[in-house]
Parts: structure tokens; C-alpha cells; sequence
């Protein structure tokens, strides 16, 4: 393992080939997290964004400050291709947002892994997944991913 | 004179290419149209009731089609809080694989004993025919319905407001002078005649999505569990002790609560995801697929009267207050869970082609 670090690893949704740095941890519910002077920083995965598409819209239902619970719902999103609520991805104090998607949520989608982090708690860490046990995860789900994507089509 | 009838164009809260599209080629189409008067407000639901958007279509007094990116029945529920009245008109754009007749039937017979607020309340003569952008691609479908509904007028037009759009900007910038901001956009055309080839563009908005619910009055019976549930304020009553949505701005952001405890389904959430809530008459009415699971929504399995327990108390907890659970406000006869509605997928045919599916 000598790329070590530097290499992403990668995660084959389909013909799409999905990136995940090794330089942060994962939530299973599809979002990074990175330590930032003390607090963690959150966005989408790149299997988050892949579902997603081209992010039109996205709100937020709790303020800055609050004390959430894990899967507590948060806000909500719009993109091309979904309509979705969106949720702590643990247990914490939320206390900030990326005040810069509000206006444009753009960077979502061009970069999902630098300008367009969500928002930042103050947690504890250790439930989160280092990217192999991520990559991993997604094994597991991406055949009920795609259930989920034809279970609905097919209603 | 030849009838006029106003048609209003109220646009989506978010600027979706294809969205704008749809409301874009439908005003120029409606403005070659003759007889018909365009007027273009933000999204409806977002307007408030005093707001120069709601002003100018309460300066509409005939017959009115409103085009909105809400479920019909919420759009008609919306304007009527905001005194928007008449007889509900009924569209023939209707999703293609919907069977409305048989819904229709089933809502009848269930409830037709029942004492409506709407039963005893009387309406200006004139109709409102409201129509959601969603339920059709293509502008033409529109054009056609809206050309029918032209020829039923149900109204005199009557020759107090001139022909054109229903309010003045002008005017209506004077009566808000002082008011709120000025927010009356210029007008597209600024000669603003009688003839075809303008659109009247109120921009109303501070751009905020609201949150607020809306009573469907053919359906509420005054029981007022609702106000009873909720613990925001959200609900009044009016001179004569009919329910009303008296503070929409206390309602807390994200919580349909009040919607899943009314016993007859007369609580929308417009913007809810859950159709149901939203106002749809169909179970699977969204376009868009729900990732709510994967992005770490609780399973559900919940009744409809837990899940608004849980949502007050989270709602409560938010503000600062304590957790009521089941004490307050619940009725000791559940409703039955019966909003269970999914929304459906739809064009994620072509990501599932991506994905190799």
C-alpha cells in the first residue's frame, strides 16, 4: 500500500466510478466528516451526490446551536433527480452550516469534498467509519439502494 | 365585448431549468392568446395575505385560473385563506393514470353526513380553476385546458376594472407605498393595454419559504383537533367560532403534526414530500425519488397519532419547552395510520440505466 493516503478509494456504482478520500471518516448515512479545530465537518459522499445529481435546493430545519439527536431530521433537499429529507448523521451539537449553499448549493455538486461541506458538529467521533469500512457499507447497501430505487418506480 | 378571463402563473419556489421553462413558454403561449389576461405571481404559497401578490390577484374579481406547482386542491385552499374565494372548478388535467372518479366516489360516501365548514359558508359567484404544473410535461396541454375553461366562463365580466391585468402595478404601488417595500416589478410591457402581448409580473417576494398549514374547508367539520394538538398558536377561531389558520408564522418548520391527528384529512402541508400531506387526492404524486431512507430516516411503522407526537415534542424541545408526549391534545380515539402514501419514482429510469441496473 504504498499510494497510502494519497489514493482515494473507489466504489463502482455501475458504470460510475465513485471517489472516497482516505483522509476523512464516513457516516452511513452517506456523509464525510472531517476534524476541523475541534468541530467535524460534514458534506455528501460522492455516492450521496451521485444519487442525487445536480442539487437545486437545500433547506435546513434546525438552527445553529441545536442539540441533535442521531436521525434526527434536519432539513430537507432537492435535486434533479430526488426530493429528500436529511438527517443528523449522529448524535451531537450542530453549530454551524455552510452559509455559502443556501444561495447557491452548487458546490455540492462540483466539489462535494471541499466548498461543499454542509455543516459542522461537535461530536463524538468514534461510531465513525474509516473509508474501507465505508466502502464496505456500501456494499452491503448499494443492492438496497437499488431496491429502494425500483421498489418506488415500480408503485 | 368579448369575455376576458385572468389566468396567473405562480411560479416554483426553486429555479428549476425545466420548471422555468414550462412557466415561461406558457406566458408567451397565454399571451398570444386573446381575451385571457397573464398575470405572473412568486409561488402562491409563499405570498402573503396582505403581500402585493395576493393584493393583485384579490384584484381579480371574474373568473380566475391559477397555474402553481401545487397539488390543485392546496392551491385552491391557499388562495381561500387569503380571500381568495369562488366554486372550485374542476380541471380535466388530471395524471394520466389517475382514476378520479372512483376517488371522488369513495370520499363521498364515507363522509356525506357530515356537517363541512364549507357547507355554510357563501361564495362569491364566480370559479377558480386551479392547476398544478406538475401533472403535465407539455405546455400544450395548458394552452388546451385553459382555453376550454375560457369558453365556460361562469361570470359577467363586468366593466369596472379595465380590460388587462386585474390590478394596476402603479396603483397598486401607491396602496403599498409605506407599506412594505415596493416589490411591484416593472411590467413586462410597459404600455400594459388591453390587447394580447403582456404579462403582468408582480414580484412579491422575499424569496423565504414558509411553512404554514392550510385548512381544506370541504373537508374540516370544525372538530378542532387541531387546536387543541397544537401547542404554537398555530390556530384560532374566527367571529363565529370557525377554525382558522390565525398565526401561520408560529408553525414550526418541517412539522406536519396537525395534519396526521385531523380526523378528516382537511390539513395540508403544501411543501410536505408526503403527498398526502401535500394535498394530493393520490397516494404516489411526487416526481422525484425519495433518498430519505438511505440518508438515515427512521423506519417507520409508526401511527399516524405517534408520529405526531413525536414530531410536537421534537418541535417543543426545539423551542426550549418540554416534551407533552400523549398528555396534551391527543384525542382518546386514534385515527387510524392512513397517510402512508410513498412517493413515487419517476425519471430515475435513465439513472438506473447509468448505474447498470
Amino acid at each position: 500500500m504504498t499510494a497510502g493516503e494519497a489514493t482515494p478509494l473507489e466504489f463502482m456504482m455501475g458504470e460510475y466510478r465513485a471517489e472516497f478520500p482516505r483522509d476523512r471518516r464516513y457516516a452511513r448515512n452517506h456523509m464525510w466528516a472531517q476534524e476541523i479545530e475541534g468541530v467535524w465537518r460534514f458534506g455528501f459522499t460522492a455516492y450521496a451526490v451521485r444519487l442525487l445529481q445536480d442539487v437545486y435546493f437545500l433547506d435546513w430545519t434546525v438552527e445553529e446551536g441545536a442539540r441533535l439527536r442521531a436521525s434526527q431530521e434536519i432539513g430537507s433537499i432537492e435535486s434533479k433527480k430526488a426530493e429528500s429529507d436529511l438527517y443528523a448523521p449522529l448524535a451531537g451539537d450542530l453549530t454551524r452550516f455552510n452559509e455559502a449553499l443556501l444561495e447557491d448549493p452548487s458546490a455540492i455538486n462540483v466539489d462535494k469534498y471541499g466548498a461543499g461541506w454542509l455543516f459542522e458538529m461537535r461530536i463524538d467521533p468514534s461510531s465513525l467509519l474509516k473509508a474501507e469500512a465505508y466502502i464496505e457499507h456500501l456494499e452491503a447497501v448499494w443492492v438496497i439502494a437499488q431496491r429502494t430505487i425500483k421498489g418506488q418506480m415500480n408503485e | 365585448m368579448a369575455k376576458r378571463i385572468s389566468v396567473v402563473i405562480s411560479q416554483g419556489q426553486s429555479p428549476h431549468p425545466a420548471k422555468r421553462q414550462l412557466e415561461e413558454d406558457l406566458i408567451t403561449r397565454l399571451m398570444f392568446e386573446p381575451g385571457i389576461d397573464v398575470t405572473v405571481v412568486p409561488h402562491l404559497y409563499d405570498l402573503k395575505t396582505d403581500g402585493t401578490g395576493m393584493l393583485a390577484l384579490q384584484g381579480v374579481k371574474g373568473d380566475l385560473v391559477v397555474c402553481s406547482w401545487l397539488f390543485s386542491r392546496a392551491a385552491f385552499w391557499v388562495l381561500d385563506r387569503s380571500g381568495i374565494r369562488g366554486r372550485m372548478g374542476v380541471t380535466l388535467l388530471v395524471p394520466d393514470e389517475e382514476d378520479e372518479e372512483e376517488l371522488e366516489e369513495e370520499l363521498d360516501a364515507s363522509g356525506a353526513d357530515k356537517d363541512r365548514v364549507s357547507d355554510r359558508r357563501d361564495l362569491p359567484d364566480r370559479t377558480i380553476w386551479t392547476l398544478d404544473l406538475k401533472v403535465k410535461p407539455s405546455v400544450d396541454d395548458y394552452i388546451e385546458e385553459i382555453k376550454r375553461i375560457a369558453t365556460l366562463q361562469t361570470t359577467k365580466t363586468y366593466q369596472l376594472a379595465p380590460p388587462g391585468p386585474g390590478v394596476q402595478p402603479a396603483a397598486l404601488e401607491r396602496y403599498h407605498a409605506g407599506v412594505e417595500r415596493p416589490l411591484v416589478a416593472p411590467v413586462e410591457d410597459s404600455t400594459n393595454g388591453s390587447s394580447n402581448g403582456s404579462a403582468n409580473r408582480v414580484d412579491a417576494g422575499d424569496g423565504k419559504r414558509r411553512w404554514y398549514p392550510v385548512i381544506d374547508f370541504s373537508r374540516c367539520t370544525n372538530c378542532m383537533e387541531c387546536i387543541d394538538f397544537c401547542l404554537f398558536g398555530v390556530y384560532g377561531v374566527d367571529t363565529s367560532e370557525t377554525i382558522l389558520v390565525e398565526q401561520p408564522d408560529n408553525c414550526r418548520k418541517g412539522c406536519p403534526a396537525c395534519s396526521r391527528v385531523c380526523p378528516e384529512n382537511a390539513i395540508m402541508f403544501p411543501q410536505h414530500k408526503n403527498s398526502a400531506i401535500a394535498g394530493s387526492d393520490e397516494l404516489a404524486a411526487s416526481l422525484k425519488i425519495d433518498l430519505s431512507k438511505l440518508f438515515g430516516a427512521p423506519e417507520d411503522g409508526k401511527s399516524a397519532v405517534d408520529m405526531a407526537v413525536l414530531e410536537r415534542d421534537e418541535q417543543l424541545m426545539a423551542a426550549g419547552r418540554e416534551a407533552v408526549g400523549f398528555s396534551v391534545g391527543v384525542s382518546p380515539t386514534p385515527k387510524e395510520p392512513d397517510q402512508s402514501g410513498r412517493d413515487e419514482l419517476d425519471d430515475l429510469l435513465d439513472e438506473l440505466d447509468n448505474a447498470g441496473i
